[in-house]
């Protein structure tokens, strides 16, 4: 592969020094149209409304973290940032977790029906979720479990399922048979084999998947919105949505949720964006 | 499971049959406990998969048979369909999509000069590829109410205008204009992600053929035409279908955050309306039957990618 990214590079060489530069410049130019709207926000959110209004595109005549006070003191911003933490990080894990048990079965153990059970996980992929919030609504109401955390992790976690099984068999598949058939003559049963031999081979398969769902259900708006009526109860998403509906007006302010809301995914993009990319390869099919 | 256990059965089994499965090596007692093994640990991820997943889709088709408020189902045979094509909001409603899907051309476009800008794999290409990705991990309710700021009345973009001396224009009453910034808005937080998409197609692409065309003098841009862009034509027919799909099942947070579906229907999208029906009406029949027809809609252009892409193979 290697090798072949390297030919790549030399035969683009031979033609096309001359046209570095501008390449080089027309790329700067796509990304300033991605930068610089979050870099305005980022400023805006740090300075007060009369401020903005004065010279928005200057910088501030006055910083101030007012409005992430204000937010999280008046309007509950700090409380939703937490609910949402807890119902990503849990869900993540409930899903790390059984995705983990099923990939392993299919990747390496002689499931009966494995066909018809990968068809299964392979056709609901793509299940678009306005299908599911009328259904899904009326089955939680049943259960008792809307204007719960459990019922829209539940959500979130068969939701993040079918993709993460997939995705997981298809790392685990990686795994050489021989490295297994030595662990179970040693004596290891299936959670030892999972815990001492699939967690740490598959590591960057579980991670790259840990980050994608993490941003999969903390990014998430519809399910979130209908499933928590209870504002003081609201996770981040919908609370910026009222948040925008309500001030618009006070764009600082706006801002600041704005920026509170992106701020978890830019730190996993800054840290994680070796997972994520590889998350990419075979995100295809999100 | 201990090693002597292990080794007994070993022992035991090495004659019994094997059921045909794969991995021969491996005697019946152990294959069977195996397959009981393998049968749990399938079973959790499976049963929650069905049940709040495909087990819905059967409902929502019941539902959509049905007069109902959620308590009481009232048996209506195909009054909720019937109803829905005749509905004047559900016409226009899918007008509104088809606007929207002229933001599958413009995504598309941007992914492929991004794409081959860094193909070209300029200096710090793999940083750039990074920013390009950015905004695929924001949420759309982060984005949705970043354009709809800047192109509110006090946004950026009027803030802009007046220094120019133009008064601040109300984007978002005028059904067109707030069409045309949430396609604006689509654009910019799909094409960093597809142009990667097309850029792995590229990157597939048998460098000896670039080598080829180079030493018969073929310029940057016969190269592109007459090589790059049919090297890449299923990565792009891929793009294309996801794009629309996108268009018919993905714009709710976008119209959720950003115009609420007005001015009067003129933002709605068929995801959106489904939502409106589903919480804003008596009978939720209605909105779980536009749901089906929704649903099979995309079923049908799933099948065409899977039949005339053939990605599955690839993979």
């Amino acid at each position: 592969m290697a090798v072949v990214e390297d030919d790549v590079v030399v035969s683009k060489r031979i033609s096309s020094s001359r046209t570095q530069w501008p390449i080089f410049i027309a790329l700067v130019v796509v990304a300033a149209t991605i930068v610089y709207p979050l870099y305005f926000v980022i400023i805006t959110s740090l300075r007060p409304n009369a401020d903005y209004l004065q010279d928005p595109f200057g910088l501030p005549g006055e910083w101030t973290f007012d409005n992430y006070l204000r937010l999280a003191q008046t309007y509950g911003v700090g409380q939703a940032f937490l609910n949402s933490m807890f119902v990503s990080t849990t869900a993540v894990a409930i899903v790390l977790l059984l995705a983990s048990l099923a990939g392993f079965a299919l990747a390496k153990l002689p499931v009966p029906g494995t066909k018809y059970i990968t068809a299964t996980f392979v056709s609901v992929m793509l299940l678009p979720a306005p299908v599911l919030i009328i259904p899904v609504y009326l089955m939680l109401a049943r259960l008792d479990l809307v204007g719960t955390y459990w019922g829209l992790i539940l959500v979130y976690v068969a939701t993040g399922l079918p993709f993460a099984t997939f995705f997981l068999t298809l790392t685990f598949r990686g795994i050489p048979d021989e490295v297994i058939e030595a662990a179970r003559i040693d004596g290891a049963g299936f959670f030892r084999i999972m815990w001492s031999i699939v967690r740490p081979m598959g590591s960057s398969g579980l991670a790259t998947l840990a980050v994608l769902q993490f941003l999969g259900v903390w990014n998430e708006l519809i399910f979130a919105f209908i499933l928590i009526p209870e504002e003081s109860m609201r996770l981040l998403t919908p609370t910026l949505a009222s948040i925008g509906e309500r001030f618009l007006t006070d764009q600082p302010l706006v801002s600041a949720g704005l920026f509170i809301t992106a701020s978890i995914p830019l730190i996993l993009l800054a840290f994680a964006s070796r997972y994520i990319m590889q998350g990419l390869q075979v995100g295809v099919s999100r | 499971m201990t090693s002597a256990a292990l080794t007994s059965r070993v022992g035991a089994a090495s004659a019994a049959p094997t059921g045909g499965a794969p991995a021969p090596r491996k005697p019946g007692g152990i294959r069977r406990r195996d397959r009981v093994v393998g049968l749990l640990a399938v079973l959790p991820a499976f049963l929650i998969v069905v049940g709040f997943m495909a087990f819905p889709v059967g409902f929502a088709l019941f539902i959509s048979f049905t007069k109902t408020n959620g308590l009481t189902y009232e048996w209506r045979g195909l009054d909720n369909y019937i109803a829905l094509f005749n509905d004047p909001i559900v016409h226009q409603v899918f007008l509104n999509n088809l606007k929207f899907l002229i933001s599958v051309p413009l995504v598309i476009f941007a992914a492929l000069i991004v794409s081959v800008l860094l193909f070209e794999r300029v200096r710090g290409w793999k940083f750039f590829r990074v920013i390009f990705f950015l905004p695929n991990v924001l949420s759309v309710a982060v984005i949705g109410i970043m354009f709809r700021n800047a192109f509110g009345y006090y946004g950026g973009v009027n803030q802009a205008l007046g220094l120019f001396g133009i008064e601040p224009i109300q984007f978002f009453t005028n059904g067109g204009t707030a069409i045309a910034i949430i396609i604006l808005a689509l654009v910019w937080a799909g094409f960093g992600y597809q142009a990667l998409l097309l850029l792995a197609g590229l990157t597939s692409i048998n460098p000896a053929v670039f080598e080829a065309a180079a030493i018969d003098g073929a310029g940057w841009w016969k190269r592109l035409w007459y090589i790059t862009l049919p090297n890449i034509r299923r990565v792009l027919g891929f793009v294309f279908i996801i794009n629309v799909l996108y268009t018919f099942t993905s714009l709710f947070g976008f119209v959720f955050v950003m115009t609420a579906g007005g001015p009067g229907f003129d933002t709605t999208t068929i995801d959106y309306l489904v939502y409106l029906r589903a919480f804003s009406s008596t009978n939720l029949g209605s909105g779980a039957a536009l749901a089906v027809v929704l649903f099979l809609f995309i079923g049908i252009l799933t099948l065409i990618q899977n039949k005339v892409f053939k990605l599955q193979e690839e993979d």
